[in-house]
């Protein structure tokens, strides 16, 4: 491993975690929402709305707010929720590895699927075989999520379809009980993803086998899958790779919210939605705070293997 | 590490643990009873905690019962002193904030202890206005420092039994306040050392007690040292000749609570409530609007389908609270103004919207026609309501609307615009296109009625309070079955950033609420009540009302009579399974 590289790459990151934690903090403090007149109970006096204000350190200077929102991340002392006085850290601890464990068989199936249907659909690109692959992309991405998931509901969890799943709940013990509970939010993930991910990795494929390299191995008569697997995929791993490590910090932090706010999944993303609509702030700066370090680590493992899978890519 | 946490336990004779799924279709924040201000979290607060009153389980209207407390208070001549005498060998929890770990026994100066937290800036506390200025030294207390050694005059132990309040003036909605989650008993220790995280780590000495939550659940069970008071059929106000299920008369005598483990679902999304219902993940639900053209065979009286009634119990039950919008009467541009001749035509502009404003469309379009409207703010679910009265003010009265614009010289040009107020969501949207079209029929331009957006409740909240807002939109849940809790919305007194959103100040209606406010419910006092609703409806302060009716919907299996206001958490101690109910003795 390139150590130097590697401590350049992150000190290059400390910018961008600066800057997207300044950003979102603004936009938090004077445009987020104020949780005084939740906080206030009826009939208050205007001393009582400034004692509350007060009390949620609305009163102080911006630049201190945002000092302490730095130095709270730096100790990853993340204070307490707004809403339960529940540590933010501990209720990170416990939500995170759901949203992971609830997102990532859908993420991965979603990707290798999307992968071989774009190389399919780019090897006959134009015959009926593209057509139908890409025209059912386009029905995928037309279908609301929302109507996908209560449509799953009914079909494979209520007396009224199939009732072989649970509509809600997350009792995990043990390999079966986690695919008992998975199942259907998986598959509702996959449904919604694939046609986005057929339609750009067709792109990307459709594009690679267009080079002449390509058509020579055609020439020279190698086997379809050898040259879609070794030449096209390999050589098309860069847009692939890109887009699925930008995706990374999105999947681990902001899990996916209607799947755990409709499956009843108490995963990171329904806390991070409540804590918006609630104006938890202690919540939103460590999710932000967390989000932007879990980018500037996912570019820069990205940049490593770009150097991996084309070696003429440098790390100087 | 993946986050089961609440497998269904098994009771301590080796018996499957009787466990009740009940849905709710909002989220509780804090657990904290100094922060209960949501009916989510007060149905939760209520079952961890103790009160010293609640209400009757069966009995309606509403019949205040002692729980904490020994009997009903003694209460001086004057109405100023109270005394309160509580329970004797009541235990909190088992927690580490105690010595050694064991619960102690709950003492009067734990109530004491609990009120002043109320009027401690530390403690975030939303209740503060239930007794703000009415008990004795409990604001000077406040204005000192909120130092819990001090002792506050009018709020007392005068041994570890008795409580002694002395009020500042009459308050006979006092024992309704301490029905309330925001009244329920807290340890001092507990607060001192859990402070914030109170809220998640409840220590109370109610009938259950908190095994977990998160964002969409949270599992109570059975607190096994709560007090051993036999259920009293007559005592909950039970009348063998209503449609209550006759199953209940099978509790008489056990000891509550009922079930083993008491489940909160936290289901906003209909669809999801509904279909989890379905599969049968929840034994009780606040059917969504959009299934109750599935669940009903007709709508008056609200009557459940046929198919659905071999499974499910169900009761319509109309909410204690109403919708309304407000004009904002400190805005010149619609309230009122210096100019007696401006006032005038402002008044005769309100009216006209009022006739304007079709209740009929509106119940039908978003209440499914099966909400009340009713003329004023008196809403039927009080004994106070007249149902003989005029209702002339719930008229639709298109050609009224236009006579009275244009005899008072309002015209396109020269009606003002206005900002009617709503946060981000379709069905507000929805009620906002709905209500410029009902001025637009009267003959109000488009682009003078104009949407005004904000992102959350509490935004919304802000810019009414501040006077932002020229139409409110709003709805009140009463926090007691009391009428004065609705009349003090509008006493000008309580103007915003108070309840009174309207900011209405009529010097009439001031001298008759402060009259009214400290008297017992009586004959009297319900004159000038509907008196009180008449001025206002003269004014045409308010566009007003309807109270949404609510569909609830339980299986069969558990003998219960739900409830859904804000002090409704109580009835789940008394809920049992018919099975257990038949074989228990």
């Amino acid at each position: 491993m390139n150590v130097p590289y590697l401590t350049r790459r992150l000190l290059y990151g400390i910018p961008l975690v600066l800057g997207v934690t300044f950003i979102s903090f603004l936009l938090m403090v004077y445009f987020g929402p104020d949780k005084t007149y939740e906080l206030i109970g009826k009939n208050p006096t205007a001393e009582q709305i400034l004692e509350v204000r007060h009390e949620l350190g609305y009163d102080r200077p911006f630049l201190l707010r945002y000092g302490d929102y730095l130095g709270e991340l730096l100790t990853l002392d993340l204070g307490l929720s707004e809403s339960n006085g529940e540590p933010v850290s501990s209720i990170l601890k416990r939500t995170l590895p759901i949203s992971i464990a609830l997102v990532v068989p859908g993420f991965v199936l979603g990707n290798l699927l999307g992968l071989a249907l774009g190389l399919l659909a780019a090897w006959y690109r134009g015959k009926w075989l593209d057509k139908l692959v890409m025209s059912a992309s386009v029905v995928g991405m037309s279908v609301s999520f929302l109507v996908i998931i209560i449509g799953l509901q009914i079909l494979l969890c209520t007396p009224y379809g199939l009732n072989l799943f649970p509509v809600r709940g997350w009792q995990v013990h043990d390999p079966g009980s986690y695919f008992y509970y998975v199942a259907v939010p998986t598959l509702a993930l996959i449904l919604v993803t694939l046609g986005y991910n057929t339609r750009f990795y067709r792109a990307v494929m459709a594009d690679e086998i267009e080079r002449p390299h390509i058509r020579t191995l055609k020439a020279y008569g190698a086997r379809p899958v050898e040259i879609l697997f070794k030449h096209v995929l390999k050589n098309s791993l860069i847009p692939v790779l890109t887009r699925i490590m930008f995706s990374v910090p999105f999947v681990l932090i902001s899990g996916s919210l209607l799947l755990e706010s409709y499956f009843g999944i108490p995963g990171v993303g329904l806390v991070t939605f409540n804590a918006i609509t609630s104006g938890d702030q202690p919540i939103l700066k460590a999710v932000v705070g967390l989000t932007g370090v879990l980018f500037v680590v996912a570019l820069t493992i990205n940049d490593m293997l770009y150097s991996t899978v084309d070696p003429r890519i440098t790390k100087s | 590490m993946l986050g089961g946490c609440d497998q269904p336990p098994a009771t301590d004779n080796g018996a499957t643990a009787k466990i009740y799924r009940h849905a709710m279709d909002g989220i509780p924040g804090s657990f904290d009873p100094a922060q209960a201000a949501t009916i989510y979290a007060n149905f939760i607060v209520v079952n961890l905690y103790d009160t010293l009153y609640r209400y009757k389980y069966l009995a309606r209207p509403y019949q205040l019962q002692p729980n904490l407390a020994e009997a009903m208070p003694e209460v001086s001549e004057d109405g100023l002193n109270v005394t309160i005498r509580i329970k004797k060998g009541v235990y909190f929890i088992d927690d580490p904030a105690f010595d050694g770990a064991t619960g102690r026994e709950v003492k009067a100066n734990d109530f004491v202890y609990s009120i002043k937290r109320h009027f401690d800036p530390a403690t975030r506390a939303q209740g503060t206005w239930l007794w703000q200025d009415r008990i004795e030294g409990l604001d000077l207390w406040k204005s000192e420092g909120s130092d819990y050694d001090k002792e506050v005059s009018g709020l007392r132990a005068l041994d570890d039994y008795t409580i002694q309040i002395k009020l500042t003036r009459p308050f006979p909605q006092l024992l309704h306040t301490f029905t309330q989650g925001y009244a329920a008993i807290v340890p001092r220790e507990a607060v001192e050392k859990y402070g914030q995280m109170l809220s998640s780590h409840p220590v109370g000495s109610g009938p259950f007690t908190l095994i977990s939550r998160n964002d969409v659940r949270a599992v109570l069970a059975k607190n096994p040292g709560f007090r051993r008071e036999p259920f009293d059929l007559a005592a909950e106000g039970f009348d063998p000749d209503s449609r209550l299920n006759s199953d209940f008369q099978k509790l008489q005598g056990r000891i509550p609570p009922f079930i083993d483990q008491l489940v909160f679902e936290f289901v906003p999304e209909g669809a999801a409530r509904w279909n989890a219902f379905s599969a049968g993940e929840l034994n009780f639900i606040k059917v969504p609007v959009s299934q109750f053209d599935n669940i009903l065979s007709q709508h008056t009286p609200p009557t459940l389908n046929p198919q659905y009634a071999d499974s499910y119990d169900f009761e319509a039950s109309p909410e204690a609270g109403f919708i309304y919008t407000n004009f904002n009467m400190a805005d010149e541009r619609i309230g009122y103004r210096k100019d007696p001749e401006q006032n005038r035509r402002n008044h005769a502009l309100r009216c006209a919207m009022v006739k304007a404003f079709d209740w009929k469309k509106n119940n039908e379009i978003f209440f499914y026609d099966i909400g009340l409207v009713f003329p004023g703010i008196i809403p039927p679910s009080v004994p106070e309501y007249d149902a003989q009265g005029d209702d002339s003010y719930i008229q639709h009265d298109l050609q009224g609307a236009k006579a009275l614009l244009q005899a008072n010289g309002w015209d396109k040009d020269t009606l003002p615009t206005l900002e009617y107020g709503f946060p981000n969501g379709v069905t507000e949207r929805q009620t906002f296109e709905q209500f410029r079209n009902f001025m637009m029929t009267a003959g109000y331009p488009a682009d003078k009625i104009r949407p005004l957006i904000f992102a959350s409740y509490g935004d919304y909240q802000r810019a009414y309070s501040q006077g932002k807002v020229t139409l409110i939109n709003s709805s009140w849940t009463m926090d007691y079955p009391d009428v004065e809790n609705i009349m003090q919305l509008y006493y000008g007194p309580n103007a915003a950033p108070g309840s009174n959103s309207a900011s209405y100040n009529n010097p009439e209606y001031n001298r008759l609420y402060e009259a009214s406010a400290v008297m017992n419910e009586s004959p009297e006092r319900t004159r000038i009540y509907r008196e009180m609703n008449q001025l206002l409806m003269n004014d045409c302060a308010s566009i007003t009302g309807i109270s949404r009716t609510m569909l609830f919907l339980w299986d069969k299996k558990f003998i219960m009579k739900p409830d859904r206001s804000f002090l409704g958490g109580y009835f789940m101690r008394f809920i049992d399974t018919v099975e257990s109910a038949s074989t228990t003795p």
